[in-house]
């Protein structure tokens, strides 16, 4: 017999560091049906006959985000053996009322104590035994951080599961209320509802949840029956928080003993008097938000003349790849031409771009999780509340489209967190428009190629600002054309100021990361091998033409003839306003739908092959014997053999040259259509993952298509004014 | 009085809230009750920083001045 207990709590209440420290490494995740809420379930360590499950955050079963909607219908739906209720002992007043719903439900119910370092530290004392008979449930005082406590916790749930404990019914509510909850059940009883008591408790709150799935003529009787005791007027919902308050403040009176009487300036309120300032907030928020960028994606870190964590990283995995690459052409020597090809330049090159960046996603995310896990992002959320009401979003946006810097699937997902929907709507769109990491290579590709003669970190730079400068206006827009409903309310709980742990800042940044690994693995791996079959082959390949006419039998094509250029030039004409009417770039764009790091890989790919041999002698032919032997030729001598390889890696992605893809530049021939391209890319339709992302957020194809839509018109018409407006200046 | 006239550092007790239904619940599973005390321990130009039921609370000034005080 296996038992599924329940992991429930408030938010930041340390659910999740007590699944990780109870379940170790035997993890998996999972989506709840229907909805992409991370739905985390694990094997207790001790016993395989247990099975947790850690069920988002809630202040309450009467639900008012997706997320809580979830916690609230697998208790009551599908009722696990038993529920570990963790509170947080530093709070318990308020973790307290979502307790008291929970034992209504009628779940065997053990409650779990934590964060009792915190509440030794301030010299607190709670009565452990008094505590548990106001609630007529076990109570453990426990330390999820560091595991205090814990398996004696897990024996009691164990026993309570198999037991079937039920929780004792408590005498939270006055004699009329407790009456007319009776009666409510008694005549819900009598119409065979199950859990009739919960659900009594639940038509007095006016719970529409409740009151969908219940027959007409039972809502009116139940009213009629509260009218009756209360009046028409009455406003039961208030009347039941209040006394579910009242039952509490009393019994923590009666378990607690506070060292200080009153409230003392915590370190958290210490904290926020810097980091909420009402002039400082702003300038701090600014050095945190550089300090951020500059671990991940600085060459020259804090100018102390070191490249930051994300560019070493970066570094370290690409010469590993490039190590693994050279082996397998090694290996690959003897093989037919095309297998070479599709190994060599499909697979490891177009894998190899990718693996390039996801350091540099990776080191963001985990400094996200850092500033989320320590309680900061909560405080950034308010402190920019009131910038971004004035253009019609919520200051909680800005936690999916600081994500967006990174990759914009998690970024779409973050979006569920806000709770107003036009709020989530807008969002997903704005995500969007953010330089995710598969994007940067876009821009420096065209920053060492088209922009050689100018400052590239300076047009890097300008895109950022630009992504940020459209978000405003197309919300704006949006506002202001398509959602009238005026900008919701800020309410947000500021969790105390705590040092998360290593391991959980490790374990929560991977697991945005994942999704993203994922994609590499599979949509960007299938992806470079559709690009690859498109621009090595067409019709000619497969009735023996091509065959007949190459030299060695091959039946690949040059990439001029493909079947991708066939679809570039039907497009073509599209881009022509944009200033790169050309069957290259488009295909580039095309690619980009595909995945965003496709982009540069289609450019190398589909420019290269205007790399020849005399092209390549005539290219290291301006460099003299010393700097060939800086670039890697050996004794400074030009070798035909390994220009090639040397030209690509150095010259191509790294140095700052305008002749790097030499036709490059017959495709896209000014400065102003080289960054309108940028702009483009920047903006338009994001990668079919994120696409993907934004219908499970929005629901429904139509939403989708409509937010698309949205970016591509955004997309499109500022690239067009910067070409025709750069087109007179550039 | 509305709260967000309140002062930082006052305490005061909670009356009444004069808003849509689904955010007076969401204020109550929050702490927010009738009666209950509420102390104002921060300000900016976003809104304030409330001190309800021993957890701090941000809210934004307009839903500041739907809440009644006394
Ligand atoms: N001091 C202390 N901090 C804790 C304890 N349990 C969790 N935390 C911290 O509280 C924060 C929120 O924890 P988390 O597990 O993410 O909470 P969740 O939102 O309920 O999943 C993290 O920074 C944890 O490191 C504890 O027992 N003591
Ligand atoms: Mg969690």
């Amino acid at each position: 017999m296996s038992y599924m207990i329940a992991l429930a709590g408030n938010p930041n209440c340390g659910k999740t560091s007590l699944f990780n420290e109870l379940t170790g490494s035997r993890q998996r995740v999972g989506n709840w049906p229907g909805v992409t809420v991370d739905k985390k379930e694990g094997t207790y360590k001790k016993d395989k006959e247990i099975e947790i499950l850690d069920l988002p955050g809630t202040y309450s079963l009467s639900p008012y985000s997706a997320e809580e909607i979830i916690a609230r219908n697998y208790l009551v739906k599908e009722k696990p053996d038993a529920v570990i209720n963790i509170v947080d002992g530093t709070s318990l007043e308020r973790n307290l009322y979502l307790t008291l719903q929970i034992l209504e439900t009628g779940i065997p119910t053990v409650i779990a104590l934590n964060m009792m370092d915190e509440v030794e530290d301030r010299g607190d004392e709670i009565h452990i035994e008094k505590l548990s008979r106001a609630f007529g449930v076990p109570v453990i005082p426990i330390v999820a951080r560091n595991g205090r406590g814990i398996w004696e916790l897990m024996e009691k749930a164990a026993e309570t599961a198999r037991e079937k404990r039920a929780p004792m019914k408590l005498p939270v509510f006055d004699k009329k209320l407790q009456e007319t909850i009776d009666q409510v059940k008694a005549l819900l009883e009598a119409e065979g509802e199950p859990d009739s008591g919960w659900k009594a408790v639940k038509l007095l709150e006016h719970d529409e949840n409740v009151r969908e799935q219940m027959k007409e003529d039972l809502k009116n009787q139940a009213g009629k029956l509260t009218a009756k005791r209360y009046g028409q007027e009455a406003d039961l919902e208030a009347e039941i928080a209040d006394q579910r308050y009242q039952y509490i403040t009393k019994a923590v009176k009666d378990a607690v003993t506070k060292h200080s009487a009153g409230c003392v300036e915590t370190k958290s309120d210490k904290l926020d008097k810097l980091f909420t300032n009402r002039i400082l907030a702003l300038p701090v928020f600014a050095v945190i938000m550089y300090l951020l960028f500059a671990c991940t994606n600085s060459e020259n870190f804090l100018f102390l003349g070191i490249p930051s964590p994300g560019i070493w990283l970066a570094g370290v995995v690409e010469s590993l790849w490039g190590g693994l690459t050279g082996l397998a052409e090694r290996a690959l020597a003897g093989a037919s031409p095309w297998i070479y090809s599709l190994v060599i330049d499909g697979i490891m090159g177009g894998l190899g771009s990718v693996l390039g960046f996801i350091p540099l996603v990776l080191v963001l995310y985990i400094l996200i999780s850092f500033l989320e896990d320590c309680g900061y992002m909560a405080r950034i959320a308010f402190v920019l509340d009131r910038i971004f009401r004035r253009f019609g979003l919520s200051g909680r946006s800005f936690i999916p489209l600081l994500q967006g810097f990174g990759c914009s699937v998690p970024a779409v997902m973050a979006t569920r967190t806000l709770e107003s929907e036009k709020d989530r709507k807008i969002t997903a769109i704005l995500a969007g428009f953010m330089p995710c990491g598969a994007k940067l290579p876009i821009f420096a590709l065209f920053a060492s190629t088209l922009f050689a003669d100018n400052n590239q970190t300076l047009v890097t730079y300008s895109l950022y600002v630009l992504s940020i400068v459209m978000a405003v206006l197309v919300s704006l827009l949006l506002n202001k054309f398509v959602f009238r409903e005026g900008t919701s309310n800020f309410i947000m709980e500021l969790p105390q100021y705590r040092i998360p742990t290593l391991k959980s800042v490790l374990i929560h940044g991977w697991e945005k990361v994942k999704g993203f690994a994922v994609k590499a693995g599979t949509v960007i791996f299938v992806s470079t091998v559709l690009i690859w079959f498109l621009s090595g082959f067409n019709l000619n390949s497969f009735n023996g033409k091509n065959a007949a006419e190459n030299e060695d039998g091959s039946i690949m094509c040059g990439m001029n003839d493909s079947f991708m250029a066939s679809v570039g030039n039907v497009i073509a004409p599209v881009f022509r306003p944009l200033g790169f009417g050309e069957w290259r770039p488009a295909v580039g764009v095309i690619t980009g739908w595909i995945a965003k790091e496709n982009v540069v890989v289609t450019f190398a790919q589909l420019y290269q092959e205007d790399v020849t041999e005399a092209y390549l002698e005539e290219y290291f032919s301006q460099y003299s014997p010393k700097e060939l032997e800086e670039l890697g030729f050996e004794g400074g001598v030009y070798n035909a053999e390994a220009a090639g390889d040397i030209y690509s890696e150095n010259i191509l992605f790294e140095g700052s040259d305008e002749n790097a893809l030499p036709h490059m530049r017959d495709d896209i021939q000014t400065k102003a259509a080289a960054y309108a391209y940028m702009v483009f890319n920047l903006l338009c339709m994001p990668c079919f993952a994120a696409v993907g992302a934004m219908k499970r957020e929005l629901k429904t194809w139509k939403e989708t298509g409509r937010a698309v839509a949205v970016q591509m018109a955004a997309a499109y018409t500022a690239a067009l004014l910067v070409n025709m407006v750069g087109g007179l200046f550039l | 009085m509305a709260l967000a006239m309140m002062e930082v550092g006052e305490t005061r007790q909670i009356q009444a809230f004069h808003g849509k239904e689904e955010v007076k619940r969401h204020l109550q599973d929050l702490g927010f009750v009738k009666g209950g005390t509420v102390q104002v321990v921060g300000e900016n130009a976003s809104g304030m920083i409330l001190l309800v039921k021993g957890v701090r609370i941000a809210l934004n000034r307009g839903l500041a001045s739907q809440i009644m005080v006394a």
